[in-house]
Order: C-alpha cells, then structure tokens, then sequence
C-alpha cells in the first residue's frame, strides 16, 4: 500500500508542474487562439537561463529563479512583438505554422549552447534527507518545487480574477471587437498573455531543472506533453489545466510503477498520454472542463 | 473566333471545360513535354555520382510525400505535425513483411509496385483513423491530433520487439525484367521508378483537384459551414483528406525503404515531420508547383547548411554541435520568414516569372 501512496505523491508533484507548464499554454490560448507549439521551448529556455544564472554567473537560486522569470517575461513579449504581431488578422493556421517555426528556431539556438547535448544538474541548496511520512518519502527540492508551483497558481488565478490587467485578457479572450471598443488594446494584452506565459514556463522550468536535472531532451517531452493536459482539461480553461495536469501526472506514474514490465510493456507512461489525448479527441474533444463554443454561421 | 491554342495574353474562357484544362496553351504542353523528356533522358547523358543520385532521389520521394502534406495543410487547411510518422508507416508496412517473411521474400524482391501501392493502403488507413476526430473539430485540435501520433508511432516502434527497438531492419534488392538490380544501378534504377511515380501521382493530384472530388477539398478549407450547406459533409471530406494524404506518405515510405534498403526508426521523427512542413511552407501551401519546388528547396538548403556547418565548426570548437544546430535553425527561420513575407512560397515567384513571359512584351 505504501508504494501506491508513493506513486501518488510522485504523481501529484510532476502533475502539479504540468499544470504549471499548461498554465502559460492556456493563457496564449484563451486571449489570442493560438496554439502555442514551441511552449516548451520557452519552458526549456527558461531552465537554462535560470542554470546559466545560478552556476555560471554565481547568483544564489532564489535570485537567479526570480531573475530567469523576468527575463524569460521579457523574452516571451519581444518574440510576440517580433513574430507574431505582424500576423494578427492572417488565417490562424499560418501563426500555428509560425509557432511550429519558431520551435525549430529556438530549437537550433539552444544547440548553439553547451545545453544542446548532455546533462545538467543544479547544486544541492536544501537538505538532502527526505521527508518521510506513513512509508512515503519526498525529497526537500519536489516539496518546495510543489509549494511554489501551488503559490504561482494561486497567484495567476488571483490575477485573472482581480487585476484589472487580467480583466482585460479575459475580456480580450470573449470579444475581441468588444474590448477594442472600450479602449483596451488588444496587441499590448497579445504581448502581456505571451509574457506571462513566458514567466509561467521559466518558473516551470526552473523547478523541473532542480527536481530531474537539465536535460533539452526531458525538457522537450515536459514540452509535448502539455498536449494531452490542456486537450483533457479543455483547451481553454485553467482550472481544467490544473486539474488535468494532476491527473496526467499520477497516470503516468501509475503506468510507469504498475505497468511496465508486466505483458512485455514498456515505457507505457511516455505513450500512455498521446493514447488518452486522442480517445479524448474522439468522445468529449472540449475536455473536462472546456468551454463548448456555439458556432453561428 | 477561334482561340490560338499556342498563344494567350490573358484569360478568355468561354466554357467552365476551357478552364478546366491542365494545360492552358499548347506552347505550356510542349514545354512541359520537353521537360519531362530531359527528365528521363539527362541520366542516360550524362554520368552521376551515385552520392548525387541519391540526393535527386530522396528529392523526388520528398516531392511524393509533400504532395500528401500538400493534399491536406495546403488545399484542405488541416495543419499536420505527423506526417513523418505517416511516411513511417509505408516504410514499415514494408519492414513487417521482411520481419516475417524474411528480406528476400519474393513479395519484397518481384512484386515492389505491389507492396508500394500496399503500402500506400496502409498509410491511408492510418491517416482515416487518426483524422477521425475531424468528424466532429476543427483544425486546431487536429494538429494535436496527429502530433500525437507522431509521439504514438515513435513509441511503438521504440519499444516493440518485432521492430528491433527501432534498428535497421534490411529490405532486399529487387527483381527487374533483366534480373536483379545490383548496386551499381540501384540509384539510377530508383530514379526511374521514383520519377514515374511522382509523375503519375502528379497528373493523380492535378486531375483530383480538376475533379468534384479535389474542390470538395478545397471548398472545406475556405469555409466548412458553406460547404455544409453545399451538401458537402465537412468532416467526412477532412477524414477522407487524411486518407489521401496518408496514401502518398505510404508511397513515400516505401520508396524510401527499397531506395535505402532498410528502414530506421531515425528517418521518421518529429523534426522529419516539420522539415515536410517546411518543404510545403516554402514551396506554397496550396500550389502543385509548390510540391515540387519545396522540396528541391529545402533539401538543397539542408545540404548547404551541412557544409556551412562543416566550415564553422573548424572556427568554433568550443561552442556546441553546430551542425545539429544549423538544420533547426535554419528550418526554422525558413519557415517564419517564408509565413511573414511571402506567404504563397516559390510557386508565387514561379507564378510571377510565368506571367511575366506570357504577356512578355507588354507589361500587364
């Protein structure tokens, strides 16, 4: 019993950062409809700059985290104000290309790095006994990676709610034309929801880096499977984004504790997501908590 | 008055038939005949390196592929991420039969046109499943749809035993007229093989689109709930679009399994599937010209960025992998640049040129 509850807690903390991976994926979603492809490209980015800053430039974490998320802010608006300004008004097909375009290039600029190829890993900072309790344990980095994760959460959804800034991307989000008429502009909330997305990955980022170690090809799949999150909780909605990523989390746990060597399966949780994406896709494609759009001709 | 079929300064239909013709004067039929005949004949003149004939040909089965992609992102403006993965299937669909039969089975050696068109059935019956959710979403969602199978297919054949775990897999050599066709001529014997092909599935596609069943398609793309109310069932002709693309990507698989002798896991990832993006991006969405200029495009771009890479890494050393880095980064840019500033890829300059010598020596 107590490797079950094992598997929940790990699942609970790698589904609490795809919920914070999916968070800035929604956001771009719901205030410009754009499918953002090269996410975890920004995720992965905001990683390294946050390794880049602690080790390299010899700021402690706490500082360099905070730091990462400013610049990867910074970084995520110019490349709205870059690429994707230019495309507002054109068929939303080519900004998904532009995205899957800027994924490659991001791609290619990390390559350029020493982070291209090998791994990383972020210097101890907190103890290194885990806290164990009833038989399950949990490392010191995976309970402040959740705690921070659960706060960021709460702040964004603090923000949505109250902020007049917030106020404005959710209006944005409705009615376009709607909240162009009383005076906010559209193109700055465009830029806003990328930069906020940008900080959101940068602090997941950060926290998977101290929790699995920097990896571009781990950071890649954090990136690919925010798919299967935003799908199952409805493309839409970041409660369902929360929800659903604690959920792809403990079945890939549980794929990966239960499934794998029994029946000659393996790597059931690497699949395990794409499989329940598309059975998603076919039967209730608005998720579980995604708004069903009313198409008027 | 009767129309000169060898000379026209503009458009002057009188009929819907008249602007169905493939070729709109007989000077364009010509040319294109002339083109196809250096085509066939070039390889006989002159002598080619096998390394350069391998390049042409992996342009040509590019070109059959990105027909397929073409099909759907460009006239039925469903975005695919997968479409490497659909190229896989082709390839192995092929790879099965020499896992059980073994690679010299004579299905594999004498009877390729039929295991390539097999091939072609199973790459559409994948692509019809994977669109499937089509019936009931919108582009969106279909993108997700077939990244997904993209990270499905990687996975099922990283991690299956009757695969090799993604190893190289040996496909036999094939049986001419004149016997088997050995390794001095196997590049020019493919060349063959894969330039009918691509001119076949042209002429396919060309008709296709002259054809109820190719507007269909095209009518989908510009406004569903119109085409709807057309009479047309917009998710039905968005599967059937998957389908279609699925065949040409089996075609390509097999092509490219007999054409490398093998198949490998390595040849159908998710990078492969967005430098088909690109080579449709770049070519022009929507275009047949396109199909054919994309991939020449980006396979010459690939190659150059090769040697480039070459060149730099003897300054950089330090600095990390640079060639892996090159051809990301180089799709990439091609790609975003292609989309911000010139949409209508090569076909639109291709489209320029054209006119310009049509109505040559007038301006406009």
């Amino acid at each position: 019993m107590s490797y079950f509850f094992q598997l929940v807690v790990s699942g609970v903390v790698v589904g609490s950062i795809y919920a914070l991976s999916a968070l800035g994926f929604v956001l771009i979603y719901k205030s410009s409809r754009v499918l953002n492809i090269a996410h975890g490209q920004i995720i992965a980015a905001g990683a390294f700059i946050t390794y880049a800053l602690t080790v390299w430039a010899g700021i402690h974490i706490a500082v360099s985290f905070i730091l990462s998320m400013v610049i990867t802010f910074f970084l995520a608006m110019s490349v709205e104000r870059i690429f994707l300004r230019r495309l507002i008004g054109e068929p939303i097909i080519s900004v998904i290309m532009v995205t899957i375009g800027l994924m490659s290039i991001i791609d290619g600029i990390v390559y350029l790095t020493p982070f291209g190829a090998g791994n990383f890993s972020f210097p101890e900072f907190l103890p290194r006994t885990p806290i164990s309790f009833w038989g399950v344990s949990m490392s010191w980095t995976q309970m402040v990676g959740v705690v921070i994760t659960f706060t960021m959460i709460g702040a964004f959804t603090w923000f949505f709610k109250a902020s007049t800034v917030g106020i404005s991307m959710r209006a944005v989000s409705d009615d376009q034309f709607a909240s162009m008429s009383i005076g906010i502009s559209v193109p700055k909330v465009f830029g806003l929801a990328w930069a906020t997305a940008g900080l959101s990955a940068a602090a997941a980022g950060g926290i998977i880096g101290n929790i699995t170690g920097l990896n571009f090809e781990v950071l890649h799949s954090f990136g690919i499977i925010v798919f299967p999150v935003v799908i199952v909780g409805g493309l839409d909605s970041i409660f369902g984004a929360i929800v659903a990523g604690i959920i792809m989390g403990l079945i890939q746990q549980f794929a990966a504790g239960y499934l794998d060597g029994n029946w000659g399966l393996f790597g059931t949780a690497d699949v395990l997501p794409y499989i329940i994406l598309l059975i998603i896709l076919l039967f209730k494609p608005h998720g579980l908590f995604g708004i069903h759009e009313i198409e008027r001709v | 008055m009767s129309e000169n079929r060898w000379l026209a300064t503009g458009n002057f239909f009188t009929s819907y038939k008249a602007e169905q013709r493939i070729f709109l004067t007989n000077v364009d039929k010509l040319v294109f005949a002339c083109f196809l005949l250096l085509l066939f004949v070039w390889p006989l003149v002159f002598t080619v390196s096998n390394k350069n004939m391998l390049v042409i040909d992996s342009i040509l089965i590019a070109i059959v592929a990105v027909y397929g992609l073409n099909l759907l992102t460009g006239f039925t403006g469903l975005i695919s991420i997968g479409h490497a993965a659909f190229v896989g299937v082709g390839a192995y669909t092929l790879a099965s039969f020499a896992q059980i039969l073994g690679s010299d089975h004579v299905l594999l050696t004498h009877c390729w046109p039929l295991m390539i068109l097999l091939a072609g059935g199973v790459g559409a019956s994948f692509g019809a499943v994977v669109g499937l959710p089509a019936l009931r979403l919108k582009h969106l969602y279909l993108v997700i749809a077939t990244l997904s199978f993209q990270m499905i297919f990687q996975w099922a054949i990283n991690f299956s035993k009757f695969f090799d775990q993604g190893q190289t897999i040996a496909i036999g050599r094939v049986f001419w007229f004149t016997g088997k066709v050995v390794r001095k001529q196997h590049y020019f014997f493919w060349y063959y093989v894969i330039l009918a092909t691509v001119v076949v599935l042209g002429f396919a596609v060309r008709n296709l689109l002259r054809s109820k069943h190719g507007r269909c398609l095209v009518a989908v793309r510009d406004n569903d709930r119109a085409a709807d109310a057309m009479g047309m069932h917009p998710g039905f002709t968005k599967v059937y679009a998957f389908a279609l693309s699925g065949f040409f990507a089996g075609v390509a698989g097999a092509l490219h399994a007999y054409l490398w002798r093998g198949v490998g896991f390595e040849s159908f990832m998710l990078h492969h599937s967005i430098s088909y993006l690109a080579m449709a991006i770049v070519g022009g969405l929507g275009t047949l010209v396109g199909s054919f200029l994309g991939p020449a495009a980006i396979l010459m771009l690939e190659l150059q960025m090769e040697n480039f890479a070459e060149f730099v890494g003897h300054f950089f050393t330090a600095v990390g992998d640079v060639a892996t880095a090159f051809r990301p980064l180089s799709f990439g840019l091609v790609i975003v640049l292609f989309l911000m500033f010139e949409p209508r890829g090569i076909a639109n300059w291709w489209r320029i040129a054209r006119s310009y010598f049509k109505l040559w020596p007038f301006r406009y």
